[in-house]
C-alpha cells in the first residue's frame, strides 16, 4: 500500500460518489451532500451495498480491510465534491469563525508549516459513516478476532453500560502570543499532549518561543460516548460467560443506544494503544473496541420479522406442504409427548387472528387467549416457556410476579430525580407479543381486576400518583393454573375445581383441562420413555423431525401478515353453528359453559388464525369446522367424564349424532366426509366413527358404501 | 543463551525462547503460529508426562506463594469461576533482524521499538478461585522441590524505590525519545541482558519479603488469572476444575493505582489490572492444563481395579460405617450410599438424569447437633468438595445464592451456588423459623428449588438469566418433608442409638474416598430382558398408585443403577432390582408409620 494508490482510490471514490444511482435512478449520494452543505444533515452514510453494486470487489475488499483510512478517502472526496448551499441557514459561531480564516488565509500561509495548515476536519460540517452490507450475518462478540483488527466488523449484543455523552476534542486549535497565528494540532487519540511552544515559522526563526493559547470556542468537539456490548444468552455456548466488548460513538451515532437495548453494529474493530505510564507497564497487551458506524435496533416484532433468502425459500416449500397445521402444532415443545390438540390450539395462539377496527372506532382483537388448567407437574409451564421462546416477543411471568411493577403498570418514584415514573409490568411489555402467565390462580387481587380489561380492551388504564394514562397491552394471554384443591377432584364439579370467576373464563377463547388419567398404555409408554432415557442418556427418536424454532417463527411471522376475511357463503354456516351450540346449552340442565358473543367472536378468531396458516385470504369452511372441533375438544378435556355419566357411549353418541344430522337435512345419504366432520366437531375420533359405522351396519341400521364409506338410512 | 537445555522448571521462559528460536531459525512462516504452538508445549509436555516432571512442580497455595519464584513452572488446581474475555498482545515481534515472542509472559524481555513488525496474537483469561467447599484432605503437602534460601537473596534486593524505578523510568524516555538514534539503541542492548538479570532479581527478592505480596491472603482467597493460550474454546468451562501447568509472573512493577487510573482514563474502570492488583492476584501463563476428576485429588490413590470382591468389602465396611454415624439406622445408611454415589450422568431434554437428592426428616433442634454434625463431618471426609447451608428466613432474605453479573466491574460476582461439579451440599432445614421472605427470599428459595429440579442454576446478567448446569448433590436435614426443597427421595431419620464417635483409620478412609471417587463414573447398562422386567414393574407399581409419576420412575431407576455400581458391577441384574424394591417398601412403610 502506498500513497499512489490511495490516490486511485480516492479518485474512485469521487467517481462513486458522484456517480452512483439508486433504483430509482436519483444520485443518492450527490443528494445527501446537498443536504450537507444546507447543514440539514451531518452524517454521509456510505452503504456498501451501494459500493459492492458500483465498485470492484477488490476495492470492496480493502474498505472493509482497512476502514478508517477510507473514511479518510471518502472524506476527502467529499471534500471535493462539496456544491454550494442552495438555501440560506444562520451561521453559528464555528462558520463565522470559518469565514474570518478564510479571510485571513492567503497571509498566513508562509510557508508549509504543518502546524499552521488547517486541518480538514476543522472545516467539516459532515461525518462520514461506513455501513456494513445488510446481507452479512452479524458476528458474535467471541468470534471478532485478532485478524479482525482494523476491519469493519458486524456483530449483535445487548447493550449492558452507556456512558454519558461527553465533548472529544478533535481538532486543538492555539493562538501564539507573540506571532498571533493559530495552531492547529489534530487529535486521534482520547488523550493527547498539549503543544506548549509556538511551532510557527515565525516564532522559529525569532526564537521567542511563543506561548501558545489553547482556545476551546475554536476547537472543533465531537460528540463522544462510549458503551460495552454483551453477547446475547442465545450466542454463548454452553458452560461459558458472555463476553463484552467496548464500542465507542461519535458525533451523530451517540444517544442511539441506552442499556437493555438489543442492537446489531457494524464498526470497525481497533486497538487502543495504553497512553502514557500504563504504556510502560502495560507493555504487550492492548484493548481493544470497536468503532461504531452504524447502530440498527433488533426488531423484535412479528411484523418487521425480515425474513432471510433460504427462510423464505423453506416457507414456500413448507406451504405447499399439505400437512402444514399438523407438522407445525407437532414442532412446538417436542420433548413433551402426546397433546396434540392443546399444541395445535398454541399454535392458533402464535398466529392469532386478524385484529379488526370498525368504522365507530371500536377495536376487535385479534389475539387468541388460552388457558391451560391441570394437574402439577403435567408440563405445563414447559410448554408455556417453549410458546415464549419460539414467540418473538414473549414475557414469561408468575402470577406473583417478582417484581413490585406486577402484570399491569404502576407508578413508581424516580431514585434520582424523584419525579414519578410509570413503569410497565409484563402485560404491557408483552404488547405486540405473548405474555405467558404460571400460577394464574394465584394472582394478586388488583392485577386480577386489571387482567380482564387487558384481555378484552387491550389496554392497561392507570389512575394513580396524579398519572391518568392508559397504555397498550396488545398482548395474547397464555395462562397455566392449578385446580383449586392442588389436584383435580374429580369428585367435585368442574366449576369447583377451576378457581376462577365466570366473567374472567369467558375471556378465555379456549381453556383446556390436561388430567393425569390412569390408563395402562400411556403408564407403560411412559415407563419406557424412562427406561429408554436411562439406559441410552438421550430421548428415544420422535418418529419425525421438528422444525427448528426459527423456522417456526419466520413461518408464523409470513402467517401473520395476511389478514383473512370471512366470505358471505359462510355467515350463514357460522350464524347456524353458533345457535345450535347455543340450543345444546338451553337443553341441558346443566350447562357447563356459557355461550355468549364472544364464543362466536373466538369462532371467527381461531377460523381467521387457521386461514392465515394456509396463508389463504379468506376463511373456509373446513377452518370453521377445525375452530369448532378445537373449542369441543377444549369442552370435552372439561366434561367428558359427565358424558360418560349420562349413559352414552361414545359408539352410540356417534349414530345419535349422525342420525340427527341426517334428519334435520331431511335426506337419506350422509357423505363419509360430512360425517366424520360432524362427529369430530363433537370431539369423536375417526377409528370411533368406522367403529360405529360397522356396529351399526351389522344392525342393519345403515348401509356402507365398499369404497367411499358413505353412508345409507335404511328406512324403517 | 545458546546451546544449553533449559531447565524447564527454574527457566521455563528460557525454554519457551530456545525453542521458539530454533524455530525460526530453520526458516519456518511466523503466519502459520497464529493461534497455534510451534512446539513448546510439546517440550513441556514431554518434560511433565513422559518424564515425569509432573511431580516436582510446586502446586500454588497459599503457604507455597510465600517461596515460589516467579517465572517458574508452577502447578495451579482452581474452578473456573469467571470468564475475563481475551487479551491481545503483541505476540511476536522483530528486534532488529531477528524475530522474538513474547508468548507466555506479561513483559518483554526486550524492549520493542513501536515501529517494529509485529504480529498481534490472543490469549484468553480466565479467573480461577480455589474449589469452593473443599476440605483439606485433598491438599497435598508442598513439594518442596528445592529450598529457598530467603535470607540470601535478601541481602542481594535492591532498595526498590530507589534506582530500580529510575532505571525504568529511564527505559521508557529511551525507547519513546531516542527511537531513531542508533547509539542508544546500542547502548540499550549493551544493557539490557544484565538489566533483565537485575531485574529478576529484585523481584524474587521481594516475593520472598513480604513487601509485595499481601500475606494476608487466607486459604480460601488466593485466586490465579490464568491466560489460556491456543486452546479450543470448548476445553474450559465454568464451574470445571482445573489443573494448570504454567508460568507464574508477578510483576510488582505492574500494579496499578486506582487513583492514577481514572484519572488517566474516563471510561468505566473494568480493567483487569484495576480488580485484581497482580501482588494479590497471581498470573499464571498456562502452558498445559487438564480437568481434575475427583480421583486425581486422592493423595496416595491406591491403583486398584475396581474388582467385585474387593468393592464388596470397601462397600460393607463403608455401609457400616454410615450406619454407625446415623445411630444404627441401615435404612437410611444404605440410601445415604446410593447418595454419595449419585450424580448426573446425562441430560436428556430438561432432565437431570442420574441425580438423587436425599431429604431425611423427622430431624429436632437437638438431633441435628447431634447426627447433624457428626454426618457432615463424615462426608467431609470421604468427598472432597462439600458445603453447608443453614436453611432460616433470614440467610435466605440476605445471602446471595445466584452468581450476579457486576456490570460496574464486568465481573461475574459469585454466589454461594456456584460450585464445581461433584460438590456436597447439605442444607439444614431445621433451624428454619416461620417468617416474611422478602424479594431476595423468594428468588433464593425458587433457586433452590429449581437447582433440586433441574440441577440448573440461574445465572443473574440483569438484562436476561443464563442457566448454567450444576452437578450437586443435595441433602436437607429436616423436620417434616421439606416443601420448599423437593428432594427425589425423602426418608424418616430412625436412629436408635447415639452415633459413636469412632475414629476411623486412615487407610480405611483412603478406601473409602477412592470407592466413591471411582465408582460413581463407572460405566453401567441394562439389559433388554432386565428393561422388560423394569417396564412391567413400573407399570404394575404405577397401576396401584395413581400418584406416581416419571420423576419416581427415574428415581428407581437410578437407584437401580448405583446398586449395581455400588457392588461394582456394570450390568443391572434381577437381584440388584428386588434389592431395590426391596429398599424402596421398606421407605414407604417407614413414610406410612406415623411417630
Amino acid at each position: 500500500m502506498n500513497d499512489l494508490d490511495f490516490k486511485e482510490d480516492k479518485a474512485r471514490a469521487v467517481e462513486f460518489l458522484s456517480n452512483f444511482t439508486d433504483v430509482n435512478g436519483d444520485a443518492k449520494y450527490l443528494d445527501i451532500l446537498q443536504e450537507v452543505a444546507n447543514h440539514k444533515i451531518r452524517a454521509v452514510q456510505i452503504d456498501l451495498d451501494d459500493l459492492f453494486k458500483f465498485l470492484s470487489e477488490e476495492f470492496f475488499r480493502r474498505v472493509t480491510e482497512n476502514t478508517r483510512r477510507y473514511i479518510g478517502i471518502f472524506a476527502d472526496a467529499i471534500d471535493e465534491l462539496m456544491p454550494e448551499p442552495t438555501e440560506a441557514f444562520t451561521d453559528d459561531d464555528h462558520d463565522i469563525l470559518m469565514t474570518q480564516r478564510s479571510d485571513d488565509g492567503p497571509e498566513n500561509m508562509d510557508g508549509s508549516d504543518p502546524h499552521q495548515k488547517m486541518p480538514p476536519e476543522i472545516k467539516r460540517y459532515f461525518e462520514v459513516y461506513i455501513r456494513a452490507p445488510s446481507k452479512v450475518e452479524p458476528f458474535t462478540i467471541r468470534q471478532v478476532r485478532a485478524s479482525d483488527i482494523g476491519h469493519l466488523v458486524k456483530i449483535s449484543g445487548i447493550v449492558t453500560r452507556c456512558s454519558d455523552v461527553k465533548p472529544l476534542m478533535q481538532v486543538a486549535v492555539y493562538t501564539c502570543e507573540e506571532c498571533g497565528f493559530e495552531i492547529y494540532q489534530e487529535v486521534t487519540a482520547r488523550v493527547f499532549m498539549p503543544l506548549f511552544e509556538c511551532p510557527s515559522k515565525r516564532c522559529l526563526t525569532n526564537r521567542t518561543k511563543g506561548n501558545l493559547i489553547l482556545q476551546l470556542r475554536a476547537s472543533k468537539f465531537l460528540k463522544f460516548q462510549e458503551a460495552k456490548i454483551q453477547e446475547l444468552a442465545e450466542h454463548v455456548p454452553k458452560g461459558h460467560i458472555p463476553r463484552t466488548m467496548s464500542v465507542h460513538f461519535r458525533g451523530e451515532l451517540t444517544r442511539k443506544v441506552a442499556p437493555g437495548d438489543v442492537v446489531e453494529l457494524s464498526g470497525i474493530f481497533l486497538p487502543i494503544p495504553y497512553a502514557g505510564f500504563r504504556a510502560m507497564r502495560a507493555g504487550l497487551v492492548a484493548d481493544t473496541y470497536l468503532e461504531a458506524m452504524s447502530v440498527t435496533h433488533f426488531k423484535k416484532k412479528y411484523e418487521e420479522y425480515d425474513l432471510k433468502g433460504h427462510e423464505e425459500e423453506q416457507i414456500a416449500r413448507l406451504a405447499e406442504d399439505g400437512d402444514i397445521y399438523n407438522k407445525l402444532a407437532q414442532s412446538l415443545a417436542p420433548e413433551i409427548f402426546g397433546h396434540e390438540d392443546i399444541k395445535k390450539a398454541l399454535l392458533l395462539l402464535l398466529v392469532g387472528g386478524s385484529h379488526k377496527k370498525l368504522k365507530d372506532g371500536m377495536k376487535i382483537r385479534g389475539d387468541i387467549h388460552i388457558c391451560l388448567m391441570g394437574d402439577p407437574g403435567v408440563a405445563k409451564s414447559q410448554l408455556l416457556k417453549h410458546i415464549i421462546s419460539v414467540a418473538p416477543r414473549g414475557v414469561y411471568t408468575t402470577g406473583r410476579g417478582s417484581s413490585g411493577v406486577g402484570l399491569t403498570a404502576a407508578v413508581q418514584k424516580d431514585p434520582v430525580t424523584n419525579e414519578f415514573v410509570l413503569e410497565g409490568g409484563a402485560l404491557v411489555l408483552a404488547d405486540m407479543g405473548i405474555c405467558a402467565i404460571d400460577e394464574f390462580d394465584k394472582m394478586d387481587e388488583s392485577d386480577r381486576t386489571a387482567i380482564h380489561e387487558v384481555m378484552e380492551q387491550q389496554t392497561v388504564s392507570i389512575a394513580k400518583a396524579g398519572i391518568t394514562t392508559s397504555l397498550n397491552a396488545r398482548t395474547a394471554v397464555l395462562a397455566a393454573a392449578n385446580p383449586a384443591w392442588g389436584r383435580y377432584d374429580l369428585r367435585r364439579t368442574p366449576a369447583e375445581n377451576i378457581n376462577l370467576p365466570p366473567a374472567l373464563l369467558s375471556r378465555f377463547d379456549l381453556l383446556w383441562l390436561i388430567l393425569d388419567r390412569a390408563d395402562m398404555d400411556s403408564d407403560l409408554e411412559m415407563a419406557r420413555h424412562v427406561v429408554y432415557v436411562h439406559q441410552n442418556k438421550e430421548s428415544p427418536a420422535l418418529g419425525f423431525t421438528p422444525l427448528e424454532p426459527s423456522v417456526l417463527r419466520a413461518y408464523i411471522s409470513a402467517a401473520r401478515r395476511l389478514s383473512p376475511s370471512v366470505p358471505k357463503e359462510l355467515e350463514e354456516y357460522i350464524a347456524s353453528a353458533y345457535c345450535s351450540i347455543r340450543q345444546e346449552e338451553a337443553k341441558s340442565n346443566t350447562p357447563h359453559s356459557y355461550t355468549t358473543v364472544r364464543t362466536l367472536l373466538s369462532i371467527l378468531r381461531i377460523s381467521s388464525a387457521l386461514a392465515r396458516l394456509r396463508f389463504s385470504e379468506t376463511v373456509a369452511q373446513s377452518d370453521v369446522d377445525e375452530a369448532l372441533r378445537l373449542m369441543q375438544m377444549s369442552k370435552f378435556s372439561l366434561y367428558s367424564d359427565e358424558r360418560q355419566k349420562s349413559g352414552l357411549d361414545a359408539i352410540s353418541d356417534i349414530y345419535s349424532i349422525l342420525r340427527d344430522e341426517a334428519a334435520r337435512s331431511k335426506k337419506m345419504d350422509l357423505s363419509y366426509a360430512h360425517a366424520l366432520n360432524w362427529i369430530s366437531r363433537k370431539g369423536y375420533s375417526e377409528a370411533q366413527l368406522k367403529e360405529c359405522l360397522e356396529e351399526y351396519a351389522a344392525l342393519n341400521v345403515w348401509q356402507i358404501h365398499p369404497h367411499t364409506f358413505d353412508i345409507r338410512f335404511i328406512d324403517a | 543463551m545458546v546451546g544449553v537445555a533449559y531447565d524447564c522448571l527454574a527457566n521455563p521462559l528460557g525454554a519457551v525462547r530456545s525453542s521458539f528460536e530454533k524455530v525460526m531459525a530453520s526458516d519456518s512462516d511466523l503466519a502459520s503460529f497464529d493461534g497455534k504452538d510451534w512446539g513448546a508445549i510439546d517440550l513441556f509436555r514431554n518434560f511433565l508426562f513422559d518424564q515425569s516432571g509432573l511431580s516436582q512442580v510446586p502446586i500454588l497455595n497459599h503457604k507455597t506463594i510465600k517461596w515460589v519464584q516467579p517465572n517458574t513452572l508452577v502447578r495451579f488446581r482452581g474452578m473456573i469461576q469467571d470468564m475475563l474475555g481475551n487479551e491481545f498482545y503483541a505476540g511476536a515481534y522483530k528486534d532488529g533482524t531477528v524475530w522474538r515472542t513474547n508468548k507466555f509472559m506479561d513483559v518483554s524481555r526486550f524492549p520493542m521499538g513501536s515501529s517494529s513488525d509485529m504480529r498481534i496474537w490472543e490469549r484468553r483469561l480466565i479467573y480461577c478461585v480455589p474449589v469452593p467447599g473443599q476440605n483439606s484432605w485433598t491438599e497435598s503437602e508442598a513439594v518442596m522441590y528445592r529450598s529457598v534460601d530467603c535470607e540470601f537473596q535478601q541481602r542481594d534486593k535492591r532498595p526498590r524505590s530507589g534506582d530500580e524505578a529510575i532505571d525504568s523510568m529511564d527505559s521508557l524516555v529511551s525507547s519513546d525519545g531516542f527511537q531513531g538514534s542508533p547509539s542508544a539503541k546500542k547502548m540499550r542492548e549493551n544493557e539490557h541482558p544484565s538489566q533483565a538479570t537485575q531485574f529478576q532479581e529484585s523481584i524474587t527478592g521481594s516475593a520472598c519479603s513480604s513487601s509485595s505480596w499481601e500475606l494476608n491472603i487466607d486459604r480460601d482467597s488466593l485466586s490465579c488469572i490464568v491466560k489460556i493460550y491456543d486452546s479450543p474454546e470448548s476445553d474450559l468451562k465454568l464451574n470445571e476444575v482445573f489443573e494448570f501447568v504454567g508460568v507464574l509472573t508477578l510483576d510488582s512493577e505492574f500494579q496499578v493505582d486506582k487513583d492514577e487510573y481514572d484519572e488517566f482514563s474516563n471510561g468505566f474502570g473494568e480493567d483487569a489490572l484495576v480488580h485484581f492488583p497482580p501482588n494479590k492476584v497471581p498470573r499464571l501463563h498456562c502452558l498445559i492444563h487438564r480437568k481434575l476428576a475427583v480421583h486425581d485429588l486422592l493423595q496416595h490413590s491406591p491403583m486398584m481395579e475396581p474388582k467385585p470382591d474387593l468393592v464388596k468389602g470397601i462397600r460393607e465396611a463403608l455401609l457400616r460405617h454410615l450406619t454407625a454415624v446415623l445411630g444404627n439406622d441401615d435404612l437410611a445408611a444404605h440410601f445415604m450410599l446410593f447418595h454419595l454415589l449419585s450424580r448426573v450422568n446425562s441430560r436428556v431434554d430438561t432432565v437431570a438424569v442420574g441425580k438423587l437428592s436425599l431429604n431425611l426428616t423427622r430431624f429436632s433442634k437437638e438431633s441435628v447437633s447431634v447426627f447433624g454434625t457428626q454426618l457432615s463431618l463424615a462426608i467431609k471426609n470421604l468427598l472432597p468438595f462439600t458445603h453447608c447451608l443453614p436453611l432460616t428466613v433470614e440467610y435466605l432474605n440476605t445471602a446471595s445464592l445466584a452468581p450476579r453479573k457486576d456490570y460496574e466491574t464486568n465481573r461475574l460476582t459469585t454466589g454461594v451456588l456456584q460450585l464445581a461439579e461433584g460438590t456436597h451440599l447439605m442444607i439444614d432445614e431445621t433451624q428454619l423459623q416461620s417468617g416474611t421472605l422478602n424479594s431476595v427470599g423468594v428468588e433464593n428459595a425458587r433457586l433452590l428449588k429449581y437447582l433440586m429440579e433441574f440441577q440448573k442454576v440461574e445465572y443473574d446478567f440483569k438484562y436476561y438469566k443464563m442457566e448454567i448446569p450444576a452437578d450437586i448433590q443435595l441433602l436437607i436435614l429436616s423436620e417434616g418433608k421439606s416443601n420448599i426443597l423437593p428432594a427425589d427421595l425423602v426418608l424418616p431419620f430412625q436412629p436408635s442409638s447415639v452415633g459413636s464417635s469412632e475414629t476411623v483409620p486412615t487407610e480405611a478412609l483412603e478406601a473409602w474416598r477412592w470407592y466413591l471417587a471411582i465408582l460413581r463414573s463407572l460405566p453401567h447398562s441394562i439389559d433388554s430382558e432386565m428393561q422388560k422386567v423394569i417396564e412391567n414393574d413400573l407399570v404394575e407399581a404405577r397401576q396401584a398408585d395413581r400418584s406416581l409419576g416419571s420423576q419416581d420412575f427415574s428415581r428407581l431407576l437410578t437407584m437401580g443403577r448405583l446398586m449395581s455400581l455400588s457392588l461394582g458391577e456394570a450390568c443391572l441384574s434381577l437381584e440388584q432390582w428386588q434389592m431395590v424394591k426391596e429398599l424402596e417398601r421398606l421407605r414407604r412403610a417407614r413414610l406410612q408409620l406415623k411417630t
